[in-house]
């Protein structure tokens, strides 16, 4: 597989990544490679039941640890305010605010010490007793309360329906009535989270993995009741984040103010197994669907409802039917969330989080619908491919499904397919072919870039948006090489600090899009500069329009041929730079967009938002899997995935982020879940030896394809975003493919030997 | 992590005389003061977690005697020195050639980097990998006797079938140990009370009543060689392991067969199972069943069916019988069809 | 609560641990106090620190040490080399993988004072000093080998180990040899891509 496809049709240049070389070289520095001199080490104690309260903490034999320097526990943090859930408070549980446990892994202690060996010692050395109350785990467990999502959480806009359902389904010729699930999942980056925090007189650093370090900086000083002007995150690296760095844990205050009372930097790096506490996760949903067609296959209803798992104190809801509602032509759409609190962490973003578990369930019922109609699947999606949405009957700004289908169905040889269940063998393995259709809202927010252009011809780029593997440093470099007439190598890309301008939360697949706008606005403005400059009297291209002009090179170029250096309208400016910091706001934005991007709550645009259009971005995916005929173990040899999405700034990056998205979703169609042992309420297999991700060895042919597509109404980037694309509808695909090869439908993930044995 | 005393003796005696004065001969070995060191790919992995608590740890890898580090192979069969590394073992061209199993169950288990770290007799020695014995939170007779067991009613879907007791359902989850448990292998160990030679099929416990008495040995007993007796039809033996991706990852089911064959015709045969028991696990009537049978699916089957016959299943794990059967069925088949 | 410093009591002064502080030549004793806890007659006490020799990218470091600073710690927080990763901190990921006398291994769960006189290769010792990449470094930035990069080093490590061991033959050895290196961006088709690119030139190498 070639890694940087040749760019076709609205497609940019596959450029290595401007950090590739500090990330081979060891010189990328995530937050807790940071150097910190003088720092001590935090190390957590964490509760080890789910309900109840704390009546006593046994800290003398944590105390008498050589070299303990400090125990941060209850108490210690009533002068500060309480966390926040939102979009950059990952819960509202304050955990050591009070005695109550709220979840399993909770917080109970921060030990500080001299070295790392002795804060750990001390922390396992700290003891809790308990009045331990009866937890509830999830689904079906006594003491769960079931809430409609719709009206009491902020996250969810409405339970979207058209037409009458239950009339339309009452009628259909064909249906289908199942039930889905899917596990609760942690994100499990493979840098471990951390928080470092040291204090210069009143104004605070914090060294941690953030997507969002405007959002922290703003809800860290609330909490700390101090000037957000105070307050820095800095996080030039992160490892992985897939939505678990997206909301600041109450750990970042906890070590902020330990790092207040000893006056000196403390770094706490969470062990993976605390991790799965003290962080946010996917939960566990359930599914029903139904859907009504008539003969030839045309969909006349459609229903989906949704339960999802929540803490008690926080409704988080991923909500997906207002994707799945659109997907295709329904003639009629009912749609229910509801959401059941038990005793868990709140849980939180992560990767394509609607749609990862409801387009599950979706394409699971679409394969189930078309093997009852006795149709190929592909020709089952074709059919109900949709003019206008159902729910608003607004158009897709764009949409190239079928376009992604039939070049996807022709890598992938599905036209070799043998349609008959069980039909396909190779020696003693049962091979099952599957497809299934990705679909991702396209949303753009409010951001802002300072761009600067010198004399000699170097671009230095800021923006407080967060690499975290995307590559969006390296495109938004591409952005300011390509509008600036420079080499890529002469641009440099500061991201990952909230002292830079500010940038939405890098989550939502938004930050390609929201980031090269800005980027664009900035650059734009600097070439408008240049040209007034270069066409004002006495300048070199004097009585020339601007529209006329390209930048590149270094040089103005007018269409006539006629050009100027860069470097000489400087000098007849008098100025050895242009900078310009740009702020960028998305059609529709309110008045109050801007201001909100530096409260750190910027506004999202987009998806099924706009009076005009929907925006989605689009793809289909084909997995063939082989299934021992004894052991039953099953593997995805090969994968096909072809994906529209918009201007594609860097096939190359592009390209990667969708094949570890399809990756991703094998790992959540066989291997990934997060197993709770229901009598207490708590996670069981806790680190990367039992919550098994996919290795290297799980993956071998796999092809990405990218479908060119322009759509100018996304955003002036053209951009639609694909970071969460590729993770979408391949478990379904992986279903359908197993049910091909077995004659088994799997409703519940993840798919494993025990349900073929079953 | 509790802090410890680091020791790095130099000859085998000295790392015996060190263990001794600082144990008991009541200590076992995983619970004692003193503990000794190899590859740490288990013991230093248990020490953070605050699972193992030595406070004085004896390093083995200074000790000077060279047959500690080298793989004999002669007619007699092959001597695999205690320090030899996973690794090297497993991609020795004699092993290779003369048992596969054993090459096979190296191969398949760990990652490279752990094979490469990880002594032979420290990995027989690896301990359950229990989600509830690893992590101290939870009650486990085998961390702390008679606290219960929380895996029993628990998430228990890794958990064995055979060989379990109301105490202890912890699977044992090594891999290499199937192999030399099927060729009859003996452990050589030297102590305080001398050197001595341990059937490999008695080195292990059963959990019974007491869960944390995991092996024969005491506290200053140190594996010195590992010997396997020659098996000329151990050159038709593989090991099958079945798991939930393709690498890295313990066995859900896993078996290690050697086939004496005349033509189809099971003269004799060495089976061992993995993944599903508590200690590594010579299933002898599943051999016996073989005997004089044409080797085919009905035979295999019934094999698998007696190997099985007294397993026990739990809320989760139940599918690991049926599991266990088919791995051990393919495996007799694969093996039979072995080109050697 | 914070109490006097117990650095010195434990022999562990506060280092100043940026690389560049460090000199081949002088070798230091990175915990200077370190020389006053002699050890008692009987043998080496609890809590008592231990120096150890390493060496560290042909570079000669002698460290006071907890006995439980893994391999990894000191490599990261004594002498500051932390392009050398900690994902789990339990063997199950591959992050922290070095080479210990040409041999890849997890320095996560070897404990530094083990390594006494050994020779460790990380990350920042791979490209010469002249700024020249490895090959394996060269092949992970044309296949794209990475996303975030947080498990890369680990995963070049391992790639030369895996080669230097015999088992980057075929693409499919390469998959199985290099699982042990959990990448969880997912880019495995590159990085066996770019283990088969540097193949040859690492054996050379």
């Amino acid at each position: 597989m070639d890694a940087t496809p040749t760019p076709k049709e609205n497609q940019g240049e596959p450029l290595p990544r401007i950090d590739a070389r500090l990330k081979v070289t060891g010189q990328a520095h995530y937050p807790a490679d940071l150097p910190s001199p003088n720092v001590a080490y935090g190390a957590l104690a964490t509760s080890s039941i789910a309900r109840g309260k704390v009546t006593k903490l046994d800290l003398d034999k944590a105390r008498a640890v050589p070299g303990l320097l400090d125990i941060v526990t209850y108490g210690d943090m009533d002068k500060v305010e309480k966390p926040k859930f939102g979009n950059s408070g990952a819960t509202s549980i304050g955990p050591l605010h009070d005695r109550t446990i709220f979840h399993d892994g909770q917080i109970i202690a921060l030990a500080v010490a001299e070295t790392f060996e002795a804060g750990e010692e001390a922390a396992q050395l700290i003891r809790a007793e308990y009045d331990v109350e009866a937890p509830t785990a999830s689904f079906d467990s006594p003491g769960t309360v079931t809430i409609p999502a719709a009206g009491k959480s902020p996250l969810f806009k409405e339970d979207v329906k058209a037409g009458d359902f239950y009339a339309a389904y009452a009628a259909a010729a064909v249906k289908v009535d199942e039930r889905y699930s899917t596990p609760a999942q942690h994100h499990n980056p493979i840098e471990l989270f951390s928080t470092t925090a040291f204090w210069q007189g009143d104004e605070l650093t914090i060294h941690e993995p953030s997507q969002n370090v405007t959002g922290w900086k703003v809800e860290l000083a609330r909490q700390l009741k101090i000037d957000p002007a105070k307050v820095r995150i800095f996080s030039p690296f992160i490892g992985g984040a897939f939505g678990s760095k997206g909301p600041m844990t109450p750990r970042t205050a906890i070590v902020a103010i330990a790092a207040r009372r000893l006056g000196r930097p403390v770094r706490c790096v969470v062990s993976r197994m605390q991790a799965f506490g003290t962080q946010t996760y996917r939960a566990e949903t359930r599914h029903r669907i139904r859907i009504g067609a008539d003969k030839d296959g045309r969909i006349t209803a459609f229903a989906h409802e949704g339960w999802e798992v929540t803490s008690r104190p926080d409704p988080y809801v991923v909500g997906g039917t207002s994707a799945t509602g659109r997907m295709y032509d329904y003639a009629s759409v009912l749609t229910h969330v509801s959401l059941v609190q038990a005793d868990r962490n709140t849980p939180g973003y992560m990767r394509s989080p609607p749609e990862t578990p409801y387009v599950y369930a979706l394409e699971n019922a679409m394969d189930e619908m078309a093997v009852t109609l006795g149709m190929d699947p592909v020709e089952f999606r074709r059919i109900n491919e949709p003019v206008t949405e159902p729910i608003g009957k607004k158009p897709f700004s764009s949409r190239s499904l079928i376009q992604c289908y039939d070049q996807a169905a022709e890598a992938f040889g599905w036209a070799k397919r043998e349609a008959k269940v069980g039909a396909m063998r190779e020696g003693d393995w049962l091979v099952g072919m599957g497809c299934a259709t990705a679909i991702y809202p396209t949303a753009v927010a409010p951001c802002a870039a300072r761009v600067r252009l010198t004399i000699d011809g170097d671009v230095r780029l800021q923006c407080g948006s967060h690499e975290i593997g995307t590559g969006v440093r390296t495109v938004a470099g591409q952005m300011a090489s390509e509008r600036l007439g420079v080499g890529i190598d002469r641009v440099s890309v500061e991201m990952g600090d909230s002292n830079l301008p500010p940038a939405p939360v890098s989550g939502g697949s938004i930050s390609t899009a929201s980031v090269c706008s800005a980027v664009l606005k900035a650059c734009d403005a600097i070439r408008s500069k240049l040209f007034a400059a270069a066409t004002a009297e006495g300048g070199p291209l004097a009585g020339s329009h601007n529209e006329e002009f390209d930048l590149t090179d270094g040089k103005i170029v007018a269409k006539g041929g006629a050009s100027a250096k860069v470097e000489d309208i400087l000098k007849t400016m008098q100025v050895g730079a242009i900078e310009e910091y740009a702020e960028f706001a998305p059609k529709g934005a309110t008045p109050e967009a801007l201001k909100k991007l530096y409260a750190g709550t910027p506004e999202f645009h987009g998806g099924e938002q706009d009076a005009d259009s929907v925006k989605y971005a689009f793809g289909a995916e084909f997995v063939e899997v082989r299934i021992n005929r004894y052991t039953l173990e099953i593997r995805v040899p090969r994968i096909v995935g072809a994906f529209a999405a918009g201007r594609i700034m860097n096939t190359r990056t592009a390209r990667s982020q969708l094949m570890g998205g399809m990756i991703w979703g094998i790992g959540q169609a066989l291997h990934e879940a997060t197993e709770i042992d229901r009598r207490y309420a708590r996670y069981v297999n806790r680190d990367l030896q039992d919550y098994l991700v996919p290795v290297n060895a799980d993956i071998k042919d796999l092809q990405v394809i990218l479908i060119p597509e322009v759509d100018h109404a996304v955003n002036p980037a053209g951009v639609k975003g694909l970071g969460e694309l590729g993770n979408v509808g391949t478990a379904a695909a992986v279903a359908s493919a197993v049910y091909h090869a077995t004659g088994k439908r799997i409703r519940d993930l993840p798919i494993r030997i025990e349900q073929l044995l079953a | 992590m509790r802090p410890f005393v680091y020791e790095q003796p130099s000859d085998i005696s000295d790392a015996v005389a060190i263990a001794s004065r600082f144990t008991t001969n009541d200590d076992q070995p995983t619970r004692a003061n003193a503990q000794f060191i190899a590859g740490g790919t288990n013991l230093a992995d248990y020490m953070k977690l605050g699972v193992a608590e030595p406070n004085r740890l004896v390093d083995l890898n200074r000790l000077k005697d060279p047959g500690l580090r080298q793989i004999r192979v002669s007619e007699d069969g092959v001597r695999f020195g205690a320090l030899v590394r996973m690794g090297e073992a497993a991609d020795h061209a004699e092993i290779k050639r003369r048992y596969p199993v054993i090459a096979d169950s190296l191969r398949l288990a760990a990652s490279g980097q752990i094979r490469n770290m990880a002594s032979l007799s420290g990995n027989i020695l690896q301990r359950t990998r229990c989600e509830y014995f690893r992590e101290t939170s939870w009650s486990c007779n085998k961390r702390v006797p008679g606290s219960g067991c929380a895996a029993i009613e628990g998430f228990n879907r890794q958990h064995a079938v055979l060989g379990g007791s109301d105490a202890c359902i912890a699977t044992y989850h090594g891999d290499f140990a199937q192999a030399l448990i099927a060729l009859d292998a003996v452990v050589h160990a030297e102590g305080s009370r001398g050197a001595r030679k341990i059937l490999f099929s008695k080195l292990h416990r059963q959990p019974g009543e007491t869960p944390h008495i995991e092996t024969d040995l005491v506290a200053d007993e140190i594996i010195t060689a590992i010997e396997v007796p020659a098996l000329p039809w151990a050159r038709r033996s593989l090991y099958l392991k079945i798991r939930d991706r393709e690498s890295y990852a313990f066995a859900l089911a896993s078996a290690a067969v050697a086939l004496d064959l005349d033509s189809d015709n099971v003269r004799d045969a060495r089976i061992a199972l993995g993944g599903v028991a508590t200690v590594p696990w010579r299933a002898r009537a599943a051999e016996q069943s073989l005997q004089g049978k044409k080797l085919d699916e009905a035979t295999a089957t019934a094999a698998a069916d007696a190997a099985f016959a007294e397993a026990q299943p739990r809320q989760h794990n139940a599918f690991k019988i049926e599991l266990g059967k088919r791995t051990l069925m393919r495996a007799l088949l694969e093996t039979r069809d072995m080109k050697v | 609560m914070s109490q006097p410093s117990l650095s010195s009591a434990l022999g562990l002064s506060r280092r100043n641990f940026m690389a560049g502080t460090v000199s081949a030549a002088a070798a230091p004793l990175l915990a200077s106090s370190a020389k006053a806890e002699a050890p008692a007659p009987s043998g080496p006490k609890l809590r008592a620190p231990v120096v150890a020799s390493l060496r560290i990218n042909q570079q000669a470091y002698e460290l006071s040490l907890d006995t439980r600073t893994s391999l990894l710690d000191a490599l990261r927080d004594h002498i500051g080399l932390t392009g050398t990763k900690k994902g789990c901190d339990h063997g199950q990921c591959g992050a922290c993988t070095v080479l210990v006398d040409g041999k890849r291994v997890l320095s996560c769960l070897t404990f530094a004072v083990m390594n006494e006189g050994k020779d460790i290769t990380t990350v920042e010792g791979l490209a010469t000093s002249d700024g020249k990449l490895h090959p394996m470094q060269q092949a992970f930035i044309d296949h794209d080998a990475f996303q975030c990069g947080y498990c890369t080093p680990g995963q070049i490590l391992s790639a030369i180990g895996c080669v230097n061991e015999g088992h980057a033959e075929s693409e499919g050895d390469i998959r199985e040899y290099m699982s042990g290196n959990i990448c969880r961006c997912a880019a495995y088709p590159n990085i066996v891509a770019a283990v088969l690119q540097a193949r040859d030139q690492t054996k050379g190498a």
